[in-house]
């Protein structure tokens, strides 16, 4: 494959739009401190895309429907216990990561788990564009409450704001990011695709605004490295785009300012 | 006084966690333009009662505030989240109710609020984790009478503040009363503050042990009563 024919820039721009909403979201799952859960949570997407593969239907389809009842679930749990959403979550979700490995056929498995840059098709990455950008707006537009709601809850509610309907969208949405990235990126780095970013960019950054567009331009910079270094290499697009992510999460760190 | 209805009326509150009692019938009423503090040892039920006075939590009781009565609330501490960066501007914004654009004449309120706190509006380019404890204490309060709310709801920091600045943060609160008829219910940990500056005081610990004036219902075996010897002696060592 040429670096340049059409197929290619097709998959680099339905990569760095998933990357776009999902570096976006990973920013307040750093922030709410919930980085394992995040993680874990695209595991839940395997044994989704294992049960659409056995009815015939589309992986991404499959993997969104697990990953918005996992999102429910866990602010579901949340919201009814008081215990930390890592302590079960961490392990339930990692439970579906084995369930998930016997559902998904063997020759599926590998890049169910870590990507494959030939799965996406043009309707694929109109698909995921078009989501993309549709999350990226709501996002955008729950960020003021959902900020509020993460650094205050009690003060969002004195202004009349209903913290857990923020943390509720805002976890549906992250869902949704998660599958979009499913296929290009794989079920196993996709949490760390969201995570990955905003670490880094919190390295760089001095106020909210900068940290929310540091950890986008990062998310967009880490996968558009990794998928012209899978495809010029013939890796897996996954760990090249997390691999990448950590060069610029170790440049951060020198350029961290103390 | 006058002869207004009261501002807020509480009937016999109760609170219940987890089937364990946290308030017990609390009544009080607070009448407009009255500074209120509410007094009790750790695990009192004060902050408990704040949270109830907002309808954040479930109650047993009836809280009536007058129809008007909007709330500003200062609580205690806002979180020890270093990892969300966020500047003192862009906190203010946070409470915006315009989700997305800008907010001018949000800006344009934010720097008059910080004014009358005492702050400049420099601050609003720092980070908020950078701030002094007193310095940040204020910038909550201009937080909470942005929008220019009739009741403040402040939680006293336990500790942290020295002394010169806990005073100023004093005469700022009376001042606010004074210039705005602002109505202050103030859960207080500083019992000479009490004195200087409440019109009523409501001693509480699960239930409502004194209420009224400060002079007439604060007396030495009442403070005894809510605080066990140790904070009695500690009281007639400082007055």
């Amino acid at each position: 494959m040429t670096i340049l024919d059409n197929q290619f820039l097709m998959i680099l721009a339905s990569g760095i739009f998933a990357a776009l909403t999902a570096s976006f979201l990973g920013a307040f799952i750093v922030i709410k401190r919930m980085a394992l859960v995040g993680d874990v949570l695209s595991h839940v997407a395997l044994p989704g895309i294992g049960l659409a593969l056995l009815i015939n239907i589309d992986p991404i389809y499959g993997a969104a429907a697990f990953l918005l009842v996992a999102a429910f679930g866990t602010w579901f749990i949340e919201k009814k216990t008081a215990l930390p959403p890592d302590a079960i979550i961490g392990t339930f979700f990692t439970a579906t990561l084995a369930l998930g490995v016997l559902l998904v056929p063997n020759q599926e498995l590998f890049e169910s788990m870590f990507g494959n840059l030939f799965a996406i098709r043009f309707y694929d990455a109109i698909v995921i564009i078009i989501t993309s950008i549709i999350i990226f707006v709501l996002t955008l537009i729950l960020s003021r409450r959902l900020t509020l709601s993460i650094a205050a809850p009690d003060l969002a509610k004195s202004i009349g704001a209903k913290p857990d309907n923020s943390y509720l969208g805002f976890l549906l949405l992250f869902a949704l990011s998660v599958a979009l990235g499913i296929k290009l990126i794989g079920s196993v780095l996709m949490g760390a695709l969201t995570i990955l970013p905003a670490v880094s960019a919190r390295n760089l950054s001095w106020s909210l605004k900068s940290f929310l567009s540091f950890s986008v331009i990062l998310g967009v910079l880490m996968t558009g490295l990794g998928i012209i270094i899978a495809s010029a290499f013939n890796f897996p697009p996954g760990p090249s785009v997390i691999l990448s992510g950590i060069l610029f999460f170790i440049i951060s760190l020198f350029l961290k300012k103390s | 006084m006058n002869n207004n209805p009261p501002i807020l009326e509480v009937r016999d509150l109760s609170v219940s966690f987890d089937k364990q009692e946290v308030l017990r019938d609390i009544s009080f009423e607070v009448n407009e333009g009255e500074i209120m503090a509410i007094i009790g040892p750790n695990g009192a039920g004060k902050s408990v009662l704040f949270r109830a006075l907002m309808n954040l939590i479930s109650y047993n009781g009836e809280i009536k505030w007058r129809e008007d009565a909007q709330i500003g609330y200062v609580p205690q501490k806002l979180f020890e989240k270093a990892e969300l960066p966020l500047t003192v501007k862009e906190f203010f914004i946070l409470k915006s109710k315009n989700l997305f654009f800008k907010d001018k004449q949000l800006i344009g309120s934010i720097v008059h609020e910080l004014k009358s706190v005492g702050l400049k509006p420099e601050i609003l380019s720092q980070q908020l984790t950078n701030l002094s404890r007193g310095q940040f204490q204020r910038v909550l309060i201009a937080w909470a009478i942005l929008g220019h709310p009739y009741v403040l709801l402040f939680d006293e920091p336990t500790a942290g503040i020295d002394l010169a600045g806990e005073d100023t943060i004093y005469n700022l609160l009376h001042k606010l009363q004074n210039e705005r008829g602002l109505t202050i219910l103030i859960i207080s940990h500083d019992l000479n503050i009490v004195y200087r500056y409440a019109d009523k005081v409501l001693c509480l610990n699960k239930e409502r042990l004194c209420f009224g004036k400060p002079q007439e219902a604060l007396t030495n075996e009442q403070i005894r009563r809510l605080y066990g010897e140790s904070a009695y002696y500690h009281h007639e060592h400082k007055t």
